[in-house]
């Protein structure tokens, strides 16, 4: 029951203070859900976002504490000035300079995702970040070994307590419940696009061009405010799948090749591009749209759409749809002070 | 007037929630029912202790449907949802919630800690109860509150990462017919001989492919467990760790012998519904 209260204060206290673009200038530590955007899915019940949780998160976040040899923090893959995506390393580097699998994709709206990771493999945001710590590619540490440390701190017990005490000490819940309100607030709703689609701003003619000819031609799988529909497609890049992407969690070979289909918010300081990073330029990416896709036994059927390969696109309309991407930028979101 | 008629209702109301307490007999309050988990071997009818072996131990003590040798260097699993059943309509669900810092209703039973074993249900409703039934593994309503503290917390070496959820039973050990390769807690991948079971698979949704292998188990009692504020039964259970590996499947160790998704820990997670036996009550 208190629960309950609890919950429907949450939603009202959400809907009481929503704002465009999810910020509350009284307070930016609270979680503010754009008045554009869907519902959000992470269980805030459990965890609301508090301005000292989010500020430990934040700290746990650039803390190379969380791998093996201190070397590595999530920041480091996750840079904030490109929308926390990884403009280095085409496949992200791990500690001992080992060689992921996949670019580290950008963190922005996680509190809107249904399923986390190229694969989905992540059902709860609370649950991403343990992937990187204990993988051997990764961060090659362990949890129990990370809240070990957390807990002989200088300054960690201290920070915990405030925020969740009292607590006996830190465990590896509450840290992953400090890392979410941490990534919670990430909200990227401020883009040039959102203040034309709220009616308080333009854009270019040839923007709009480009817009028109997204919503007809990517709109399908890139839906929504989010531009994503949140399900896994293979994009034709491959015959052979090195990586089996979404088969790895269904384990079924019909979703072989398969990956999640990525927002494109901030999509065009989010280079490199695909799950492997193998595209440098947007300009790469829809020249594979356009005349890169190979065949394969699970390709999206969008891109096999009347006998014929890809997506009908000539370069003066890739270079529109380019210009209505470059749209998507929220310059606000990647400067935000408390980020 | 209206005052001394509202003193006179609850001076009634008084008595009346006196009266209720003075009558309650200790034989009606609800009281404890413990269930003990004991991990063995039985091998021609006969229990034997599970003696767990140290890494890399070359003796083995067991034999699976196959007479492959084998030993075990981990056994854990977790026991969710349980309820005792009665004959005239006794009803007992232990609560399940979890928060961050505890996992209430969820057991993470470990042959290496005797006191996971034990298991200790509170205010059971006073009756007599011969039924138990229990989810071996953690199902969705476990996972998708997202981190957990206690039994279900991630730091406990029981939660896939790189898939989202619980490992139900996590089985280590070695045999002399591995063909090695398998790594896990216990066993290194240069073990030649080691061999890792690790079931886990809690998405059940009709219309997909996923491998679901938590499985709901119930036992019927020979006796009743009497229930009530001046007693404290307890049920004794086996988990028989031979007959994960033979029973509606056998398991062949030389192959198959790195378990670490769904589909591959099927056969085994199969097995289980016989390897939870009901032994007996000390009432």
């Amino acid at each position: 029951m208190k629960q309950t209260i609890l919950f429907v204060l949450v939603i009202l206290m959400g809907l009481a203070c929503q704002k465009d673009d999810g910020n509350d200038p009284e307070n930016p530590y609270q979680f503010v859900r754009p008045s554009h955007f869907p519902e959000p899915t992470y269980t805030f019940e459990n965890n609301p976002v508090t301005e000292n949780g989010f500020k430990l998160g934040k700290k746990i976040f650039n803390d190379p504490i969380l791998s093996i040899d201190n070397s590595i923090a999530c920041s480091s893959c996750h840079v904030k000035s490109v929308a926390f995506a990884d403009p280095q390393h085409r496949l992200s580097l791990g500690v001992f300079e080992r060689v992921g699998i996949r670019n580290a994709p950008g963190i922005a709206n996680m509190a809107f995702m249904k399923e986390f990771l190229w694969d989905g493999g992540g059902i709860h945001l609370d649950f991403v970040p343990p992937n990187a710590i204990e993988n051997p590619v990764e961060m090659n540490e362990t949890l129990a070994h990370v809240v070990q440390k957390l807990n002989a701190h200088s300054e960690y017990p201290d920070l915990f307590q405030e925020v969740f005490g009292p607590i006996d000490s830190i465990n590896a819940p509450l840290m992953l419940y400090a890392l979410s309100q941490y990534m919670n607030l990430l909200v990227s709703a401020n883009s040039a696009y959102d203040q034309f689609y709220l009616g308080k701003g333009s854009l270019t003619a040839n923007q709009q061009k480009g817009m028109k000819l997204f919503e007809e031609k990517c709109a399908s799988c890139h839906s929504g405010v989010l531009f994503t529909n949140q399900d896994y497609r293979n994009n034709g890049l491959d015959t052979v799948f090195m990586d089996e992407g979404r088969a790895r969690i269904t384990e079924w070979d019909g979703d072989l090749g398969k990956f999640k289909v990525p927002s494109l918010r901030n999509v065009a300081i989010t280079a490199p591009y695909m799950h492997d990073g193998r595209f440098n330029t947007l300009e790469e990416v829809l020249d594979h749209y356009a005349q890169g896709v190979i065949m394969s036994p699970t390709l999206a059927s969008e891109l096999q759409q009347n006998n014929k390969l890809g997506i009908d696109l000539t370069t003066d309309e890739q270079q529109l749809i380019i210009e209505f991407l470059q749209t998507l930028t929220d310059w606000e979101f990647i400067s935000n002070p408390i980020f | 007037m209206k005052n001394i008629s509202l003193l006179a209702i609850l001076f009634s109301l008084f008595l009346v929630a006196s009266c209720t307490d003075k009558s309650v007999d200790p034989v009606d309050e609800p009281g404890p029912v413990g269930l003990e988990f004991d991990n063995v071997a039985i091998i021609n009818d006969i229990v034997r202790q599970l003696n767990l072996k140290t890494i890399g131990d070359t003796e083995y003590d067991l034999m699976n449907g196959m007479d492959q040798q084998f030993n075990v260097t981990l056994l854990r699993y977790y026991i969710s949802h349980i309820v005792l059943e009665g004959p005239n309509g006794e009803y007992f669900e232990d609560e399940v919630s979890v928060s961050a810092t505890d996992s209430k209703g969820y057991y993470l039973i470990d042959e290496s800690d005797a006191t996971s074993q034990a298991v200790e249900l509170e205010n059971v409703p006073a009756g007599r109860y011969n039924k138990l039934s229990f989810t071996v593994g953690v199902d969705e309503d476990g996972v998708l509150e997202g981190a957990a503290g206690g039994a279900l917390d991630p730091a406990n070496k029981m939660f896939w990462n790189w898939n989202s959820g619980y490992i139900g039973v996590k089985f280590e050990g070695q045999s002399d017919v591995s063909i090695g390769g398998a790594s896990g807690e216990t066993v290194m991948t240069d073990n030649p001989k080691g061999m890792v079971y690790h079931i886990g698979g809690w998405k059940d949704i009709d219309g997909t492919p996923f491998v679901y292998n938590n499985r709901r188990l119930t036992l019927n009692f020979d006796t009743e467990a009497i229930v009530n504020s001046s007693e404290a039964p307890e049920v004794h259970l086996y988990f028989d760790v031979l007959k994960m590996f033979k029973g509606v499947n056998t398991i062949d160790f030389t192959g198959n012998n790195n378990v670490h998704k769904p589909s591959d820990g099927k056969a085994a997670a199969e097995n289980l519904d016989a390897a939870f036996i009901y032994d007996h009550i000390h009432q």
